[in-house]
């Protein structure tokens, strides 16, 4: 059996009983080490708390080793643990795919990700549009494609969870092509440096998807006892140092419900200028007022 | 004595008008050197007794024991010419003094990209050519360089005292051979020959061309004869110029010109040329070397020579070059040519400044280049790298195509990679000293105007072989030069003592720099790799580097030449790869490119930067592309100019342009490493046919799509009837009858193909020309010489690229051995992979 185990956000308690029972039933154990991290558990501790061997398990091993990810599991038991939920990030469906192919029984156990966490900002996790990432900008290489999808959010007044890239262990271009495993430093992306690749964009494209007065929430190391959230534009978010990784963002949409804001100015500096910010970005994408139909002559 | 000094020069500079920048270039061994000796004799830098012996711009240690030219080296000359004179200019000219920048050039076609560098800096190019060889296939290719760069030539006809001497032929064999020696000139030039230029045909009537001996010291145009004879004849000079040439014969009985070649009764004329021209160097020549003491004061005084005291003195050879040089001095025939047919860098800037830059031709830097301005922002060309006396230090060496370059300048640095608007590739820094360079000299100036080459002194860290410097900061590059050689023999070298490794790739470093052409780099196992275009070129560059850069003692592999991978079909089936996290996918399939586009693509026909609409109407009009294909190419590779190209055929895909970046860097290092044995691919075409993509963009980051362009470029080449090409010389050697047998027996050995064999008419000489490959090139001239007692010498060029028909990936075809042999060498494992090792099932 090849078991998918959810580890939650933050803490290595954060782990479901069955996920933890299933663990300890394991002979090989897993730790998906590059879509995100765990906040306040060391590798050494959440060994000790398990009682197990954890292998880190990089992009590599994940995306191009698989075989050796899934030897045996067929007769054996092997847990795959990722952060968050399973598929909180698309990327494992296709190991699943692969472990099907070879008929290997598979069993999925959640836990919480930040897609549902994100609801303790305030904002109702029913008016969430598409999910974006920001990825870092390089020189050559500024991808813009989310920028419709905020856009397509906005036009019907939902809000933007944007995920931050992170990068645990990545190789350089060259090193990439080269096909050498050398790699760079860990990266994580600030609130800071997501506003401003958002503004840059804002001023190429020009078709005000969103502005820079556009109210925003930034969610730092969520799930984790140093949580915190900041609510401001996006402007005055651009100057925010959001501390220690890892984060998210959310933009507001149109359809902000009067509790939403309540929360919300729970978190800002100075709260009537929220609330103005938000009522001048409520005018953005407004649907015409609506006009009786002529009523038939006859 | 110093016949001018730095200040005249430098008041000269401002003149532009009277400034002509020209090279000196031809075939090996056709005297250039020794040419250009009689011309610095005239600015007074060496004595007159030492010209034709000193080679003056031959600087290096080598270059003097050798007897070739390696360097190309610039001098400066200071000319005043007569009024009349002045008045046959057919350009704007300003004054009686005119500054000439002239550049020696080494003949020799392994240095042929100091040719090219020089070319770049210089509007005109005085063509040598030896009278008894004729042009050779090096003439050829210097001819056709210089009319690329739109640069007007002009001819010597050198050696004249050879035929006279030695071949001891008759005037009218002389003038049939001259004749002969400038119409093969003139078809290479109207093969070659930009429209813009207009006619640049040379004709002797027209003073275009000289004839003479450097090695004496002597030449003459026709129209210096014309000049003795219209105020004799009483005739217009411009008359009696085409009178001296051609079908043209004077009746010395009535007195009358005519063209036809005999008189009414049927006796026949002498040519004009051969009785006014030739004749008189005849009949010196003749009483000279037979020693008819008492004809020579007698035809001595009819000429006008005075001889002084102790050369009245001199017998035989000795005194025919003192006579010859009072009688036709060398310097003043050529000076005359330069200064009235060659092209001022105002005249030559005004058509080359389109072909000279990057940007667009209405651009402030453009429009600066056009008017050749002093007064606007700086454009300037480093076109070498020169090595100073102080170790590891280079002038940089250029031209001033705009503006004034000042020493203290601040200006900005741009590399070959620069793009406008980005800060690749990008440098400001200050101009520590401008000089002007003069041979084995070098003389400071404060500042130096549009139109001048100079040597610039404390920017040579900030470039790599060649770049632009400017303060203007929109301006686009200068082109970047294009060679007619490349870098296909290689050397791996390594130090005797690991300590001293250090030192090496210090000295690697500065080897790279000092030659226009050298290639450095490192190999996959770490081995450092110095590739030059030939033997020679390499032993010279090795030589450099042990002596000189490096200072160390060396071992060095012996020479493997670079070959390429390539593809004969179609690939069989659509090649896929996924990504790593198999989101992502790439379906392509490979297909050769013609071989005239790969030309074209290598000429700079066909060039990466330029504007994708214009490329496309080219590549759909010349070479029968499709235009929706050739304007959706996406990149050139490998290092973005090579001649493998992506083509988009992708219909509707989104996000397509967001992973365009991965997929082009991918394609470099994919067609710079090909699958076979590591070597650059060459005219593969790959279809990007369609494109799965994530929806999310970090799931298709570089890290995801690089790979999977690799692979799939693999796939799809290697499904493609994949093949393997080697370079091949075209070899030409010139040998008396009794020395063929032995050139072609060892041509036989060694893979060659004999193209043509001819006799050079008039003489006992016989060409022949044969492809050979370069692989089997290595110890050929020893052979050669062995196998014909020491007549033969070879000229040998790279050609072109030629496809081996075997299976490169059998390893008990020739290609297969060579792709074992090479795989074993880098240390890779031994068989090929196959192309399923880079395709994914659906």
């Amino acid at each position: 059996m090849l078991y998918f185990i959810g580890l939650g956000l933050s803490y290595e308690t954060d782990i479901t009983v069955r996920g933890l029972n299933a663990i300890k039933q394991c002979s090989r154990v897993y730790l998906e080490h590059y879509t995100s991290i765990l906040m306040t558990a060391s590798l050494e501790e959440l060994e000790e708390f398990y009682g197990k061997k954890v292998t880190l398990a990089d992009r590599e091993l994940v995306e191009s080793g698989a075989e050796e990810l899934l030897r045996d599991a067929d007769k054996e038991d092997v847990a795959f643990l990722v952060v968050g939920d399973v598929f909180g990030a698309t990327t494992h469906t296709d190991l699943v795919l692969r472990a099907k192919q070879r008929n290997i029984p598979v069993e999925v156990i959640h836990n919480a990700s930040v897609m549902n966490a994100v609801g303790s900002c305030g904002l109702q996790l029913y008016n969430f549009g598409q999910t974006i990432s920001m990825v870092f900008f390089t020189d050559s290489w500024r991808p813009d494609s989310w920028y419709d999808k905020i856009w397509e959010n906005r036009k019907i007044g939902l809000h933007t969870l944007v995920l931050l890239d992170i990068k645990v262990k990545e190789q350089s271009i060259e090193n990439m092509a080269r096909g050498r495993l050398i790699y760079e430093p860990p990266r994580y992306m600030s609130i800071a440096q997501c506003c401003e690749q958002l503004l840059e964009i804002e001023e190429t494209r020009g078709t005000e998807a969103y502005t820079p007065d556009t109210p925003c929430v930034a969610i730092s190391r969520l799930g984790s006892a140093s949580q915190t959230f900041k609510a401001g534009t996006i402007k005055e978010l651009a100057e925010y140092d959001s501390g220690e990784p890892l984060h998210s963002l959310v933009i507001l949409g149109r359809q902000t419900h009067e509790l939403e804001i309540e929360y919300l100015l729970e978190f800002c500096d100075d709260r009537e200028k929220f609330k103005q910010d938000v009522a001048s970005d409520q005018e953005y994408f407004k649907p015409p007022a609506w006009v009786p139909p002529p009523e038939d002559e006859d | 004595m110093v016949a001018f000094t730095v200040d005249q020069i430098r008041s000269l500079m401002d003149k532009v008008t009277n400034v002509r920048n020209m090279s000196v270039i031809a075939h090996v061994d056709h005297g250039k050197s020794t040419l250009t000796d009689s011309l610095v004799q005239r600015a007074g830098i060496i004595s007159a007794a030492k010209a034709g012996e000193a080679r003056f711009t031959d600087t290096r240690k080598d270059e003097q024991e050798r007897g070739i030219t390696i360097k190309s080296t610039a001098i400066s000359l200071f000319s005043e010419m007569s009024d009349d004179d002045v008045k046959d200019i057919k350009q704007k000219t300003d004054g009686n003094a005119f500054l000439i920048n002239l550049i020696d050039s080494p003949g020799h076609v392994d240095f042929s990209s100091e040719v090219t560098a020089a070319l770049r800096v210089t509007d005109g190019a005085l063509v040598v050519v030896d009278t008894v060889e004729g042009v050779c296939v090096q003439t050829e290719t210097v001819l056709r360089q210089s009319l690329a760069e739109r640069i007007k030539p002009v001819v010597v006809i050198n050696k004249v005292d050879r035929a006279l001497l030695e071949l001891q032929v008759s005037k009218e064999d002389l003038y049939q051979s001259f004749s002969r020696t400038v119409e093969s000139v003139n078809v290479i030039i109207s093969t070659y020959a930009d429209e813009v230029l207009g006619d640049v045909q040379v004709y002797p009537q027209r003073g275009t061309v000289a004839f003479g001996s450097g090695l004496h010291g002597w030449a003459f145009t026709v129209r210096q004869f014309a000049n003795r004879y219209s105020k004799k004849f009483g005739v217009d000079r411009e008359k009696m110029m085409d009178r001296l040439w051609g079908d043209s014969y004077f009746n010395p009985k009535t007195k009358k010109w005519t063209n036809k070649e005999r008189d009414a009764d049927g006796k026949p004329l002498e040519r004009a040329f051969n009785m006014f021209v030739l004749d008189p160097i005849f009949r010196l020549f003749a009483a000279i070397m037979n020693f008819k003491k008492e004809e020579i004061p007698v035809l001595l005084e009819k000429l006008e020579i005075n001889l002084k005291g102790d050369e009245k003195e001199l017998e035989g050879k000795n005194l025919l070059k003192v006579v010859m040089r009072k009688f036709l001095p060398a310097a003043d025939a050529l000076l005359e040519m330069i200064i009235l047919h060659l092209p001022s860098p105002v005249t030559a800037q005004n058509y080359r400044a389109e072909q000279l830059y990057e940007g667009p031709s209405d651009d402030p830097a453009c429009i600066a280049i056009k008017n050749c301005d002093p007064k606007s922002d700086l454009m300037l060309y480093v076109s070498k790298m020169v090595p100073t006396s102080d170790k590891g230090r280079f002038y940089a060496f250029g031209r001033v195509f705009a503006g004034t370059v000042k020493s203290g300048q601040k200006v900005r640095i741009q590399g070959p990679n620069f793009i406008p608007g980005k800060k690749e590739d990008l440098f400001i820094k200050a101009i520590q000293r401008a000089v002007l360079m003069m041979g084995r000299f070098v003389e400071p100036i404060d500042d130096c105007p549009a139109g001048n080459i100079i040597g610039l002194v404390g920017i040579d860290q900030f470039l790599l072989k060649t770049g632009t410097l400017t303060t203007f900061e929109g301006a686009h590059n200068m082109k970047v030069m294009k060679f007619s050689v490349s870098p296909v023999v290689q050397v791996a070298v390594e130090v005797k003592n690991a300590n001293d490794l250090p030192k090496l790739v210090e000295g690697l470093k500065r080897l790279s720099k000092s030659d226009p052409c050298v290639l450095v780099s490192m190999s996959e196992s770490g081995e450092h790799i110095v590739a030059g275009t030939g033997e020679l070129h390499l032993e010279i560059c090795l030589q450099d580097l042990e002596n000189d850069h490096a200072g160390i003692p060396l071992k060095i592999s012996p020479p493997v030449v670079a070959y390429r991978e390539t593809v004969e079909g179609e690939s069989s089936q659509t090649a896929l790869s996924k990504s790593p996290n198999k989101h992502n996918r790439i379906y392509l399939k490979a297909q050769p490119i013609d071989e005239e586009v790969s030309l074209a693509i290598e000429g700079g026909k066909i060039n990466p930067r330029d504007d994708f609409k214009a490329r496309a109407r080219i590549m759909a009009d010349e070479f029968g592309w499709d235009v929706t294909d050739a304007r959706k190419i996406w990149c050139f590779g490998p290092d973005g100019n090579g001649p493998n190209l992506v083509v988009d055929q992708t219909k509707a895909v989104q996000y397509l342009n967001e992973i365009k970046d991965s997929v082009v860097a991918a394609f470099q290092w994919a067609t710079k490493e090909g699958p076979i044995f590591g070597e650059q691919m060459r005219s593969v075409r790959v279809n990007i046919l369609d494109v799965t993509l994530h929806a999310d963009a970090i799931h298709r980051g570089g890290g995801q799509i690089i790979p999977t362009m690799r692979r799939a470029t693999y796939a799809g080449f290697l499904l493609a009837e994949p093949k393997i090409q080697e370079p091949v010389f075209l070899v030409e050697i010139q040998c008396p009858e009794q020395a063929i047998g032995g050139i072609y027996s060892v041509l036989n050995k060694k893979r060659g193909q004999v193209v043509s064999e001819e006799q050079r008419p008039g003489t006992p000489l016989f060409t022949v020309k044969a492809y050979l490959p370069i692989n089997e090139s290595f110890g050929f001239t020893g052979e050669l010489r062995q196998a014909t007692g020491g007549q033969a010498f070879p000229q040998m060029v790279f050609d072109h690229w030629a496809t081996l028909g075997t299976d490169p990936l059998d390893p008990s075809t020739k290609a297969g051995e060579i792709v074992l042999a090479a795989r074993k060498r880098q240390g890779m494992k031994e068989e090929v992979p196959g192309w399923q090792e880079y395709y994914d099932k659906l």
